[in-house]
């Protein structure tokens, strides 16, 4: 019983010549087998990787486990806050393509599909000059026609576009449930499928939405939100306060279907404040919204209140974090 | 070698199942890296592997619910990391590996053979997972060391060598001794006639 050899074989360590030599003495008898089998066993069940579970965790992990607790409750009809954009979820891709930031300049290309992994962002140019900034998990789709004046484009997830001007030639962002005409704007829209309702807010031009048969549902002017249902197929707008979010790339938080209280949590940390939500059944509610970190916290929750009536009370000692109250 | 899992607080599991997600890292940071181990020695591919690993703990999340015990967990790990690498196995194409193409097929054979006698019934396989750590607990020291620095560390035959001032040739014969005695010590768990062992002379 050469041990060696099984050894040797289990590490990688054998030449092709070895492993047969190791095979013939397994095909000689059963109980070779069996025993190879059992040491086989014992080294599967010590092997251990040698990755850093960290960095695994924190880049491709923990920002998956967000995307499917959404699954999960997208079908609870929660209380939205849309705050800034809203999100619909995609079936999620489980793609790699290694780390880092990527800034592409495309050329024409016959069809072009870019997809963004989880845990990143990348900011791509297309044929006519539009930025895009694509975030975590999304990707977008467009032809050759592009280049030739047809700016249309797919969106599954989500994209801040910051759409070149061109009078003569609409810029279109087709999602799947709605269709964005774009002239000449900046806006961004969430279009992940997982969820029930699109929003989409606009900074500055105008933005058409179209249903799929091309009918303009309605047309959107700056400061102005429109959230659409997709079990209802109602379209409700809302003037919001933009300025608050031009500054849109940076810093920028998004909560995905997470309960007030946890939000508050997180709010806590930033801002060295303490929160406190009197009513239990308000700490359980789950929000939709991004928030920008590097405001002012009275301006977080001035726009916490406007979008969706979080009634707050603030009190500032000093040498005390402020003092936050819910209800 | 560590002992068992992570922290065993009275509502780990409950704050497991409701999808708390720092209980859910504790056992990804617990386990990732031996279901890595695990597969790649089935799958080879360092990546596949990986990818396969992955794959074991979405699917565990997403069944989070269903896992009745803390040892349900990695139970379910495990069997996920066997279908996964089972499926993996059959759709892969015969690659150059060797040149006789046939041992590579033995192989290929032998190793799914190998994955699907696993069963990672609750019981039988939290007393593996003990004995193990308590079999190579009892090594004779050095013997103990050098299998630790190999299999847990990663570390080459020669680096082990350097860094316990032995020679190559000692820590090879301590890897063989500790196969055959973890061998031994873990028949019982492993689908092996006992009487065999017995007649054989160690």
């Amino acid at each position: 019983m050469d041990y060696q050899l099984i050894n040797k074989y289990l590490l990688g360590e054998t030449s092709e010549s070895e492993v047969r030599e190791l095979f013939n003495w397994i095909e000689e008898a059963p109980e070779n087998r069996k025993e190879f089998i059992a040491c086989k066993k014992v080294w599967a069940f010590t092997a251990r990787g040698n990755e850093s579970e960290d960095k695994i965790w924190r880049l491709l992990f923990a920002p998956r486990l967000k995307r499917h607790k959404l699954i999960r409750l997208s079908f609870q009809l929660a209380q939205y806050a849309a705050i800034l954009f809203l999100v619909f979820g995609s079936g999620f891709a489980f793609q790699y393509f290694g780390w880092g930031f990527n800034k592409e300049k495309l050329v024409y290309q016959k069809s072009t599909s870019i997809t963004v992994p989880l845990g990143q962002m990348t900011n791509v140019e297309l044929p006519d000059g539009t930025k895009v900034m694509l975030n975590s998990g999304s990707s977008i789709t467009y032809d050759g026609s592009f280049a030739l004046g047809k700016r249309q484009v797919s969106l599954n997830g989500e994209a801040y576009f910051d759409v070149a001007k061109d009078r003569e030639h609409p810029f279109v962002v087709q999602t799947f449930l709605l269709n964005f005409e774009v002239l000449g704007t900046s806006f961004n829209i969430e279009a992940y499928a997982e969820d029930i309702t699109i929003n989409t807010t606009l900074i500055e031009g105008s933005l058409g939405v179209k249903d799929k048969s091309q009918n303009r549902i309605l047309l959107l002017v700056p400061g102005e939100n429109a959230q659409y249902d997709a079990l209802t197929s109602k379209i409700s707008v809302t003037k919001v306060n933009t300025e608050i979010y031009t500054s849109w790339k940076e810093g920028l938080i998004t909560f995905r279907n997470e309960k007030l209280k946890d939000i508050a949590r997180k709010i806590e940390r930033w801002y060295n404040v303490k929160i406190i939500i009197n009513n239990q059944k308000l700490g359980e509610q789950a929000y939709f919204g991004t928030i920008l970190k590097n405001k002012p916290i009275d301006q977080i929750l001035e726009v916490l209140r406007l979008t969706s009536s979080l009634k707050y009370r603030m009190i500032t000692k000093t040498d005390v974090p402020t003092l936050i109250y819910w209800d | 070698m560590e002992a068992g899992p992570f922290h065993l607080d009275t509502y780990f599991l409950q704050h497991f199942q409701e999808g708390n997600e720092s209980s859910f890292e504790e056992v990804f940071k617990t386990y990732y890296n031996r279901i890595v181990g695990f597969c790649q020695q089935f799958i080879g591919d360092k990546d596949q592997a990986q990818g396969v690993a992955q794959e074991a703990f979405v699917k565990l999340w997403l069944n989070r619910q269903k896992v009745e015990t803390v040892n349900g967990i990695h139970s379910f790990l495990y069997t996920a990391a066997k279908t996964d690498s089972l499926n993996y196995l059959r759709h892969q194409k015969v690659i150059g590996k060797y040149r006789d193409k046939q041992l590579h097929l033995k192989e290929e054979e032998l190793n799914r053979e190998i994955l699907e006698s696993f069963d990672f019934d609750q019981l039988e396989f939290m007393e593996l997972e003990k004995m193990i750590i308590r079999s190579i607990n009892e090594l004779p020291e050095k013997c103990r060391m050098v299998f630790e620095l190999s299999r847990i560390e990663g570390k080459k035959n020669c680096e082990i060598a350097a860094q316990l001032n032995i020679t190559v040739k000692s820590v090879e014969a301590n890897m063989t001794r500790a196969l055959k005695t973890l061998r031994v010590k873990l028949a019982e768990y492993l689908p092996l006639i006992l009487v065999q062992l017995i007649m054989k002379n160690f």
